[in-house]
């Protein structure tokens, strides 16, 4: 109804599209500010620069990974081998680093080039038996999780200090991950919006048919999609591994899930066709939040499930009113 | 199109190998059963958790190193689940064993509950069973009159063992945290018990006890999320080493190298990080052997039909001296 509203009146809905801006992130921001303050109240410890840079610390391989994610979930699939993608890629690099002694540059090319294989190889496997990513995602979790387990032998590989000083280098008191993720968001957003892809995988997630028969062959952009999260999952699994100086051959188990309620959580659909890069952003930020301040406050491991559970849940609800208050004062339907 | 062609085609010949491969290697174990059969050696199953864990692995190497050494004595029929939590497929997989008249079964269990029924049915069809490294719950045994043998450490003693060593470094009333195994785990909830024993004995101040689900990033998540709330803190004592080193790279990243951390399992990784100073100390319950204890233990109820007892296998504490 209102759809047609918003086109006729040029100028106004320029003014409209910036109010929607603000108003796009504010239902994120306001959890975010009422998770702080909740916790804050409640454990006043928690609400020091400590905390703060500890998030900070802890979130950028599930905000790579939420990038690639979003791109996924925009263009209708889903990736659920991220988990197990990271895991494989780590495996490699600290194989590759502790047996082989290869110098620390090839050996996360070689990682990340793994990584970006697994994503092809999901993206080729889909497009060419027209597959729903969801089996062929499936089947790689399984696939790159018995790699891990062949590579390290199911052991934990310890690699020391070489490693860890990408995670322990800091510029202007931001850790280089830090800066590396942030950068990462920076891009994906103008990627999306921006760019002649980006809108492909719009037009891909909301109508591929239309995209066919107006002369798009949407292929080349689903394999894209696959690939670039294989290999974000991989710039992950090099964060991770610097983090921890080791790579455990369960490292990432679950993660998949982990990063899809965030992008989720941050108003990206699961039927495709939009969705925000900054938005899973602050997505994985409040799960992380809620994360840190369950633990501060020393609840119980059955309450923190029942927590975060219910958290994720009222978080998409939030979103649902802040997008029909956007529709209503921007007078168009789309974001 | 040419190009996906191509891949598909690739594809039928990968999976065509695969195929035949797996066919081929499927003989290969036919035929060891059948010679297994002639020789009239026992059939022991060694029913593990998930071998995706460092610890089963290293239990299941020392079971095959073993059977390799009295390769006339028994044939191993190793079988591992998933992930710790599987206890259908676990079940399963003893239903299995039952159908395929093994003389004994050797299992590490992932419910010290759960799987009561399924191994009393095991032994009511004449079945040796032997219980591993996660004990069976005793009022559930009792309940369904089984007795069923336990050969494994205590991982209460071993806890108190790191905890009491630990206590030597710090003073009367200093607090420590307890980062917790799996929810529910029995050896996990020994652990804990084990530490709190010690630190309790000791009068340190236990200030928080949370779970990072035996993972190591996830104890880099905890402890990291911890230590602005915990300023005093002076000690964590870890139920694994996987969350040991996760600990340690938590205590790094936020520049308090002073907080001391303990380990429990000798993992490779740990021994490193205590040779350089990170972790103080681990607890070794000589994986490798829990496995060839229960399966020496299976072969000797057998051969002498002895009425089975609970047998203990030794814990050591593992620090910077005993790895020069």
């Amino acid at each position: 109804m209102n759809t047609d509203g918003g086109k006729t009146a040029g100028d106004k809905r320029y003014k409209t599209a910036w109010q929607t801006t603000g108003l796009e992130y504010l239902s994120l921001i306001a959890v975010m500010a009422a998770l702080v303050v909740v916790f804050g109240i409640i454990e006043p410890r928690f609400f020091s620069k400590a905390t703060f840079l500890q998030v900070a610390n802890d979130v950028p391989a599930v905000v790579i990974i939420a990038v690639g994610m979003t791109y996924v979930l925009i263009i209708s699939g889903i990736d659920l081998s991220v988990g197990s993608v990271l895991g494989f890629s780590a495996a490699l690099l600290g194989t590759i680093l502790t047996r082989y002694h290869l110098p620390l540059l090839p050996a996360i090319l070689c990682a990340i080039l793994a990584g970006a294989l697994c994503g092809l190889i999901n993206g080729l496997v889909s497009v060419r038996w027209q597959l729903p990513s969801f089996i062929v995602t499936l089947g790689m979790l399984e696939i790159a999780r018995g790699a891990t387990h062949m590579v390290t032998q199911s052991r934990t590989v310890y690699i020391g200090g070489k490693i860890g000083a990408i995670a322990s280098t800091h510029i202007l008191g931001l850790s280089v991950p830090a800066i590396l993720a942030i950068l990462i968001v920076i891009i994906g957003q103008i990627v999306l919006s921006k760019t002649v892809f980006g809108r492909y995988m719009v037009a891909v997630g909301t109508n591929e048919e239309a995209v066919r028969l107006s002369g798009v062959d949407p292929r080349p952009v689903k394999i894209g999609v696959f690939t670039i999260i294989g290999l974000l999952s991989a710039v992950a699994a090099v964060i991770e591994t610097s983090r921890l100086e080791a790579s455990d051959p369960n490292a990432g188990n679950g993660l998949e899930l982990q990063v899809i309620a965030a992008v989720v959580i941050g108003g990206t659909s699961l039927m495709g066709g939009k969705g925000s890069v900054v938005r899973s952003f602050f997505g994985v930020l409040i799960i992380a939040i809620l994360g840190a301040g369950l633990i501060a406050i020393g609840v119980r491991d059955e309450t923190k499930r029942l927590i975060t559970g219910v958290v994720i849940v009222a978080a998409v609800i939030l979103d649902y009113y802040r997008r029909r208050l956007g529709r209503k004062s921007a007078g168009f339907g789309k974001e | 199109m040419k190009i996906c062609n191509q891949i598909s085609r690739f594809f039928c010949l990968f999976c065509s190998v695969t195929i035949l491969l797996m066919v081929s290697s499927c003989g290969k174990v036919e035929q060891t059963k059948s010679t297994g059969q002639e020789a009239k050696r026992f059939r022991i199953a060694l029913i593990m958790k998930s071998l995706a864990n460092e610890f089963f692995k290293t239990m299941e190497d020392g079971a095959k190193v073993h059977q390799v050494q009295h390769t006339q004595d028994y044939e191993l029929l190793s079988n591992g689940i998933r992930n710790e939590q599987d206890v259908m497929g676990q079940n399963a997989m003893v239903e299995q064993m039952i159908a395929q008249k093994v003389d004994a079964i050797v299992i590490a269990p992932a419910d010290s509950k759960a799987l009561i029924s399924v191994c009393k049915r095991a032994q009511d069809a004449g079945i040796v069973v032997v219980n591993i490294d996660n004990k069976f719950d005793r009022a559930t045994l009792e309940g369904k009159q089984a007795k069923i043998p336990f050969v494994g450490p205590d991982n209460r003693k071993g806890a108190r063992l790191a905890g009491e060593y630990l206590a030597k470094q710090l003073k009367t009333g200093n607090e420590v945290a307890i980062i917790e195994g799996m929810p529910g785990a029995f050896n996990g909830e020994q652990r804990r018990l084990g530490f709190e024993d010690a630190m309790k004995t000791a009068e340190m101040k236990i200030v928080s006890s949370q779970t990072a689900r035996w993972e190591m990033n996830e104890a880099s998540k905890v402890v990291g999320a911890l230590l602005p709330t915990q300023p005093k803190l002076k000690a964590l004592l870890c139920a694994n080493d996987s969350m040991a080193l996760g600990a340690a790279s938590a205590l790094r990243s936020a520049n308090r190298l002073d907080v001391i951390v303990i380990g429990f399992d000798n993992i490779s990784a740990a021994q490193e990080l205590i040779k350089n100073g990170r972790m103080l100390c681990t607890v070794d319950q000589h994986g490798d052997k829990i496995a060839v204890f229960g399966i020496e233990y299976a072969l000797e109820i057998l051969r002498t039909k002895k009425a089975p007892t609970d047998q203990e296998t030794p814990v050591d504490l593992i620090t910077v001296q005993n790895l020069k």
